[in-house]
């Protein structure tokens, strides 16, 4: 009966309304949708079928074939490039999360009045271009740059010797990479920390828990979420980076986004191969992000 | 015919005025060449042309090659797109852009005549065409078309600072050096696979076999570990190795007046092997709708004028043999009064490569490694 009067006064919704609510729905994700579905899967879509041959810069006919896909899993070159990108970038992410939690911590709990005049501080190099935060390192980090012209002050080197592998290599685009993505693994941190329930840490002291050991079994639990999510911000990103490789890092530095680059660009199209990078990068970034989804929901605070 | 170009063709009310006064005139004269006339102005080639050319060579410094151009046709003046390497270039107009000429290297003449995308010029609307270097305008043919005209032209060769480096021989093996690990620069592009199959002693390196190939690109492998930066774009080049972080680079003749300029002992070596030539080639693409004015253009590139100021301030060859440097050292390093510079037996002037594709993927497999 309280189904049929259910039915019975949803029948006596004015017609108009009904309408209304009905597109509501539509209208508020239709063109968000429309956007996704034209500028992100239509262009996947693209250099997906590039990546099977279904397109092809070469004239003449071409169809569906796998063959760009078998040479890149039999090539070791490109794995490798992979694990190497991979590596340079789970070091990068991780680096950088460890150096911001106490920054974000610092911020969200310590209760200063200041906090988000000290937020701002953190976040205002995005005031100026990427491309320039990245150059300006160069001027750092050069033969005749900050660091070297210091060490020949200090006596530390010679200008015969000066630290050569601080630039045009593998350190030198992690370090840019850590510098470059630093506020953006704090800002989720901070909005985990400070979204924190106060009262439980207040719990936590009252039931004998030191400093540590609330920090350990309350705080980080709960901000974990902020933490992962920090982690995939900087991760995902600096898999697929090339364009600081490319200013700072040197024959060392070259990363897989670099590769995807080049084989769309240089030497001679290869638009197949350079499409089955892109689409691996893809699919491993996806999975990735699955994987870690599940650690994005708050936990719940052990209970032992 | 693009929906571009066709808004470039509508003509204007004033254009069609003019257009029926010409007509009427040439009616009432009863002259048929007035009527010609008529029908010229009608099919006037018309809007900017566009030049898809490297940096350096458009708006962006090298306005005094082709001034001559921009003081005749002021109503059409260049519009450029600029290009990284060939290869750049090929993938911008398959992506749907139409330059109406735009300027590959002598290596990439055959492929570019075999592709469909280029037409050959017309040498008699090229009154500088005949100062041209015969060899160079040799190697801008295809099956006896003309293809390419050329133009800009200079070496691969090795610049080295004399101050910190003693090579043990005139060699391309310089690039190889491990007592130099750290300083050496190469260039990003397959010619490297070239190189090392000059220095490795192959007979044909542009024709090398799968043997030789991979032997070349296991050289190059085993080396990298020197390398300290792979260079892309001059500008990268000239800041690493001004700042001394490099040594030793695989160079062009303007790289060595660039280092010059900044007062650093450097060395443009030409290897025993024997340094690569280039020759840029004007090309112009099929169904251009600005033909005549991509002549013109090409016609202001060729004068001598133009080449001197390139030689002066680019430290690069011309292909119009009355054209000489104000600098005497350019005009040795250049071999600038031999015609045959570019050719045997004085280098190897760069060539088709015909398993291009092969060679691009294993240079790339070798910056990857």
């Amino acid at each position: 009966m309280a189904i049929a009067d259910a039915g019975s006064s949803r029948g006596h919704i004015p017609r108009r309304r009904r309408l209304r609510v009905d597109l509501t729905t539509p209208t508020l994700l239709g063109l968000p949708l429309a956007w996704l579905a034209v500028f992100f899967l239509v262009p996947i879509g693209i250099v997906a079928a590039y990546s099977f041959d279904v397109y092809s810069l070469d004239p003449g006919p071409h169809s569906f074939t796998l063959t760009a896909w078998r040479d890149f899993l039999h090539s070791s070159v490109y794995l490798r490039l992979f694990w190497k990108s991979v590596r340079m970038s789970l070091t990068v992410s991780a680096i950088v999360v460890v150096l911001a939690y106490p920054l974000a911590y610092y911020l969200a709990l310590s209760g200063t009045k200041r906090k988000y005049i000290l937020l701002l501080l953190l976040i205002a190099p995005f005031l100026t271009s990427y491309l320039l935060r990245v150059l300006a390192w160069k001027v750092i980090l050069g033969n005749q740059g900050v660091v070297n012209t210091f060490l020949f002050w200090t006596g530390l080197r010679s200008p015969d010797h000066p630290l050569s592998q601080l630039l045009y290599s593998r350190f030198a685009v992690m370090l840019v990479l850590g510098y470059i993505w630093l506020p953006f693994v704090a800002l989720p941190i901070f909005v985990s920390l400070e979204s924190l329930d106060r009262r439980l840490l207040e719990a936590a002291s009252d039931l004998g828990a030191s400093r540590l050991q609330a920090f350990r079994r309350v705080t980080l639990p709960l901000s974990l979420p902020g933490v992962v999510a920090a982690f995939l911000f900087v991760f995902i990103p600096t898999l697929g980076e090339f364009v600081t490789p490319s200013l700072v890092g040197g024959a060392n530095g070259y990363m897989y986004g670099n590769q995807i680059v080049d084989l769309f660009g240089t030497g001679f199209p290869d638009w197949e191969t350079g499409s089955v990078l892109a689409i691996f990068l893809l699919g491993v970034v996806a999975v990735l992000t699955v994987v870690f989804a599940r650690f994005l929901q708050p936990r719940q605070v052990a209970a032992d | 015919m693009d929906k571009q170009e066709a808004t470039e063709r509508r003509l204007s009310r004033e254009h069609l005025l003019r257009l029926a006064a010409a007509a009427g005139g040439a009616g009432l004269l009863s002259r048929a060449d007035k009527a010609q006339a008529a029908l010229d102005w009608l099919n006037a080639e018309s809007g900017r042309l566009q030049v898809l050319d490297w940096a350096g060579y458009g708006n962006d410094g090298g306005q005094a090659m082709f001034a001559q151009y921009v003081k005749t046709h002021p109503k059409n003046k260049p519009q450029f797109t600029y290009m990284t390497n060939e290869s750049d270039a090929l993938a911008k107009i398959h992506a749907g852009l139409k330059p109406d000429l735009f300027r590959p290297y002598v290596g990439w003449v055959k492929y570019f005549a075999t592709s469909g995308l280029v037409q050959p010029w017309d040498p008699k609307l090229i009154s500088n065409f005949k100062h041209l270097n015969p060899f160079m305008v040799k190697a801008g043919q295809y099956k006896g078309k003309q293809y390419g005209i050329p133009d800009d032209w200079g070496f691969d060769a090795i610049l080295y600072r004399s101050d910190k480096v003693t090579p043990k021989a005139r060699s391309w093996g310089l690039l190889f050096d491990e007592r130099y690990k750290g300083k050496i620069s190469w260039f990003d592009d397959l010619e490297m696979l070239t190189i090392a199959g000059l220095y490795l002693g192959f007979d044909k390196p542009w024709r090398q076999t799968d043997a030789q190939l991979k032997r070349s690109q296991k050289f190059l492998m085993s080396k990298k570990h020197l390398v300290r930066l792979i260079w892309s774009s001059e500008t990268n080049l000239w800041e690493a190795f001004g700042s001394g972080d490099l040594w030793i680079a695989y160079a062009w003749p303007n790289d060595w007046v660039q280092m010059k300029k900044k007062k650093l002992k450097v060395v443009y070596m030409r290897p025993k092997e024997k340094p690569i030539a280039w020759v840029g080639m004007f090309m112009l693409r099929k169904g251009s709708p600005r033909p005549n004015l991509a002549h013109a253009y090409v016609n202001a590139w060729s004068s001598a004028r133009s080449g001197k100021w390139l030689e002066d301030n680019y430290g690069y060859g011309h292909a119009n043999t009355l054209a000489r440097p104000s600098s005497s050292d350019l005009l040795k390093a250049l071999q600038l009064t031999n015609p045959k510079a570019v050719t045997e037996p004085s280098a190897h002037l760069d060539r088709d490569i015909p398993r291009r594709a092969v060679y691009a993927r294993m240079w790339e497999e070798v910056k990857a490694s």
